[in-house]
């Protein structure tokens, strides 16, 4: 490098870290990305910003060369690179952090940062190794114990293997694909650390995110798309929260906040109670020593970091698992152990975290997956069943060619929506459900449709159904619920009403320091 | 290097005349191929397929003859639809269909003498369904409470159903052997009452009009009935299943009673219309392996059962009656050769039909980063 005759500032103008110069993608049916122009200069932190679906991760797939583009081009300080695969990507110093982790489990720290490394020695020389994963770890505020197996590592934890892999190969470029989405704030403030450390060094980074705080704080320049094209590029300093969401949504929104009118009665009748919960499985402790209370006309919102006991939770109120100990009531029937049969009945609606595959069933039609939950005779009534998503297509505006065709078809958002007009069908009505368990209701959903299904239950609290909402989404929780409780390990570490926490006590808590936790 | 790269697509719509032309175009393909085999051993393929197809389909009793070998394939091909679509495979239809004509010729042994054939024949019917479903039972209570691999479950059960039927007949003096015979043993022939009549001078039975009810009934069953849609989403996703609260082991077990049931009455049809007694020798055809082919080319759907099913039966009557040719003799496995070569086109075909294939140019630029090069023009 010869760049110490120019100034400190200023680095070659036309020659960005890396440049994606008018690239188009199409998949079948899909525009993903319409002649974007992108770039990042040497020592700054890019974000782009968009809504799921708006092609951010395709364009990044492009950038590390998981993806060709269709036309237009890529450039590397400069040069025009043709990137057939990531690791002819990493050979150019780009290398992509993913949402989904590529780790070995089995394997060790220092394995898995080696595996498939051209460069590697076929003999490995393990201290070397370990050396250098270490001096890596602390230039970039980066500690792993190289020697650890993957398995025994927490997600935050594993996101800096992945990152100290990528460094390890002399990636200059880093695109890291949503890292916060798994993070609890304290781990979100160490990430932020490391992103700092690294352009300090005169790396690049793409921050890809939706979520507009983090944005604000960590990025020097951020792209917005929407619908594969880019909306907007701005300095973050020049801008702010509201005017980027305008342009990932192409229209102001509010994040409001929102209680229900008749949450602090006392004299309302419980909806959804589960009492002592106890669940192990495989030796592992799931739920420990859980009671929930939800009243009629009330949100009780579950926060917590995935993998803490949400999901059995939500399927051990549901019916779905029974629990070793304790009780289940769905408004006033005790249902322990009954099935789900016998808590939808009681008046319970439950909309599972993985709507395809577990609340959807893909190769059915619309039409049957509407039947799925409801009472069957012996002949199945397909007619009310397609005029009951006839009805949804308009009303919930779903995409879709109709109600014959395969529910694998739907996108995130729209099969979200399907699930939500069949649970929540007859909503208010005597023999409508009474009480909701609904878990991770937006996530990967767009802005629009999230505050969409936000709305649906706000809806159902005023209409006096008990909902039990599970998010990892923090600021859904608390913009939208009367009372908030915490998990943490399989047990509620921190509860109270929504207004009377304050953020850095539910991080805390999320992270293992709430009250009782040592 | 070749400059082309090929890469299958999923197909995000399937047209509904793919599941028509995949299984049309196999039979061409596998015509086609077999042709080419003909040819190299002498024979003309015009003169082969000619003579095949008159033998099987364009005459009278060529035609006869193969639908009533297609009265058992029918029903062992339901007996793998109904699991098969559900992933759930029982490759033991062979060894149920022997458990149904032991239970049916049983029946009609022992119950029917003196009925009208609509009431005798119908008593062998059910007690082959019953057998059949019996012979199904472990393996279906194997894989429901303790995952047991019905493949293996059902498979080893055959070899048992085949043996014993053996058994009875040559190597005991059970109540299904014929006790006038001693030098070759034989099965005893079943009662009149237990017989279906057949339809003029052919060798068709009655039993089709049965068969095709329960056709209908099976297509009723699977499309209309609670039963059938448990079965749709159990199939589909066990997870959706366990959430909607719809008991997966109990499907699993209704689906496997059904397919033996299914498969065992290919046996009691075969000893009230053709066999009229326990007979190894000619129960013994592989009917329950061939109703995997048919259930595969009808891609599960029990009309299309009913199509392939002849279709099959005619290529395996024509496979004896093209011994029959003048001059060199065409071996008899050429039929057999054709069953084969159609179901492997099949297979190949369900993936372009669920895929499409993509032909893309290779481009050979590439280009790497000169990064000397970068700082000697900064």
């Amino acid at each position: 490098m010869s760049d110490d005759q120019s100034g400190p500032e200023t680095t070659p103008g036309p020659a960005a870290a890396i440049r994606a110069e008018s690239v188009t993608k199409r998949f079948p049916g899909v525009l993903a990305n319409d002649r974007v122009d992108f770039h990042v200069e040497v020592g700054e932190v890019h974000t782009l910003l968009g809504e799921n679906g708006a092609g951010k991760s395709t364009l990044a797939a492009m950038l590390c060369g998981l993806y060709q583009p269709d036309q237009g081009q890529i450039l590397r300080a400069g040069s025009p690179v043709h990137l057939r695969s990531p690791r002819e990507g990493l050979h150019h110093g780009i290398g992509m952090v993913h949402q989904h982790f590529r780790l070995v489990d089995r394997f060790t720290v220092a394995e898995n940062v080696v595996l498939g490394d051209p460069y590697q020695a076929s003999l490995l020389n393990q201290r070397e190794i370990d050396g250098r994963v270490g001096e890596l770890g602390d230039q970039f505020g980066l500690p792993v114990e190289p020697r650890a197996r993957i398995s025994d590592l927490t997600v935050g934890q594993r996101q800096r293997v992945e990152i100290v892999k990528m460094l390890y190969r002399g990636a200059d470029v880093l695109l890291l694909d949503e890292p916060t989405a798994v993070l609890t704030p304290p781990e979100v403030d160490a990430l932020f650390e490391t992103v700092r450390a690294m352009i300090a060094v005169d790396k690049a980074v793409v921050f890809i995110s939706h979520k507009l705080g983090e944005v604000m704080a960590i990025s020097d320049r951020v792209t917005v798309m929407r619908a594969g094209v880019v909306t907007g590029e701005v300095a973050t300093a020049d801008t702010s929260p509201r005017h980027l969401a305008e342009l990932m949504v192409g229209r102001p929104v509010e994040v409001a906040t929102r209680r229900g009118s008749h949450a602090d009665d006392p004299d309302r009748e419980i909806g959804i109670a589960g009492r002592g919960l106890k669940l192990s499985q495989g030796g592992q402790v799931l739920i420990d020593d859980v009671d929930i209370e939800v009243r009629r006309g009330e949100i009780l919102g579950i926060a917590g970091v995935a993998g803490n006991g949400q999901r059995p939770i939500a399927r051990a109120l549901a019916g779905v698992v029974p629990p070793d100990e304790g009780t289940v009531t769905i408004c006033g029937a005790e249902v322990t152990g009954k099935g789900p049969k016998a808590a939808r009945r009681a008046g319970l609606a439950f909309v599972p975290e993985d709507r395809l595959g577990t609340g959807l069933v893909p190769d059915l039609s619309l039409t049957d997956n509407m039947l799925l939950t409801r009472p069957r005779g012996f002949f199945v009534d397909r007619r009310s069943a397609r005029a009951e998503v006839a009805e949804a297509i308009d009303d919930y505006e779903i995409k879709t060619p109709g109600p014959d065709a395969e529910a694998r078809l739907l996108s995130g958002g729209n099969a979200q929506k399907v699930l939500l007009a069949r649970e929540l069908h007859g909503l208010g009505e005597p023999d409508g459900p009474q009480a909701l368990v609904v878990s991770s209701p937006t996530r990967g959903l767009d802005i629009g449709a999230a505050e969409f299904v936000r709305g649906l239950l706000h809806e159902a609290r005023e209409k006096g159904a008990a909902v039990l909402v599970i998010s990892e989404d923090l600021d859904e929780v608390r913009s939208l619920a009367d009372r908030v409780a915490v998990l943490y390990r399989g047990s509620i570490a921190l509860e109270g009403q929504t207004d009377d926490l304050d953020l850095d006590e539910i991080g805390l808590a999320m992270a293992g320091f709430g009250r009782g936790a040592s | 290097m070749i400059p082309f790269q090929f890469r299958l697509e999923r197909r995000l719509e399937r047209k509904w005349w793919y599941g028509v032309l995949t299984p049309v175009l196999s039979v061409v393909a596998a015509l086609i191929a077999g042709g080419i085999f003909l040819s190299i051993e002498g024979f003309n393929p015009w003169t082969v397929y000619r003579e095949l197809f008159e033998a099987s389909f364009t005459t009278r009793f060529g035609f006869t003859d193969s639908v009533t070998l297609a009265i058992p394939l029918i029903l062992t091909g339901l007996s793998a639809a109904v699991v098969f679509r559900m992933n759930i495979f029982n490759i033991g239809a062979e060894g149920q269909l022997y458990f149904g004509a032991i239970f049916g010729s049983w029946a009609g042994l022992a119950l029917a003498d003196g009925m009208p054939w609509v009431i005798g024949a119908m008593i062998v019917l059910v007690a082959s369904a019953i057998g059949g479903a019996l012979w199904a039972a472990p393996a279906a209570l194997f894989k429901a409470f303790f995952g047991t691999s019905e493949i293996i479950t059902t498979l080893m059960l055959t070899f048992i159903a085949l043996f014993f039927m053996r058994y009875l007949i040559f190597g005991s003096d059970s109540y299904w052997r014929d006790p006038e015979t001693t030098n070759f043993p034989q099965g005893r022939r079943v009662p009149i009452g237990a017989r279906f009549p057949l339809w003029s001078d052919t060798r068709l039975h009655w039993g089709l009009v049965v068969v095709l009810l329960i056709v209908v009934l099976v297509w009723v069953m699977i499309r209309y009935t609670r039963v059938g849609f448990d079965m749709n989403v159990v199939g589909s996703s066990e997870t959706s299943a366990r959430y909607a609260g719809i008991s997966a082991k109990r499907t699993v077990i209704v689906a496997l009673l059904l397919s033996g049931g299914l498969a065992g009455l290919a046996g009691g049809a075969e000893v009230a219309g053709r066999a009229y007694a326990l007979d190894p020798n000619g129960l013994e055809l592989g009917l329950g392996f061939t109703g995997i082919v048919v259930a595969a080319l009808a891609r599960y759907n029990p009309f299309g059962v009913v199509v392939v099913a002849v279709f099959i039966a005619g290529l395996q009557n024509a496979g004896v009656a093209l011994q029959g040719l003048p001059g060199d003799r065409v071996p008899v496995e050429v039929s057999l050769m054709l069953q084969g070569a159609i179901l492997l086109f099949a297979i190949g075909g369900e993936v372009f039909s669920q895929n499409r294939l993509k032909i893309t140019r290779t481009s050979r630029r590439t280009t790497t980063v000169d990064g000397a090069a970068e700082g000697a023009t900064a």
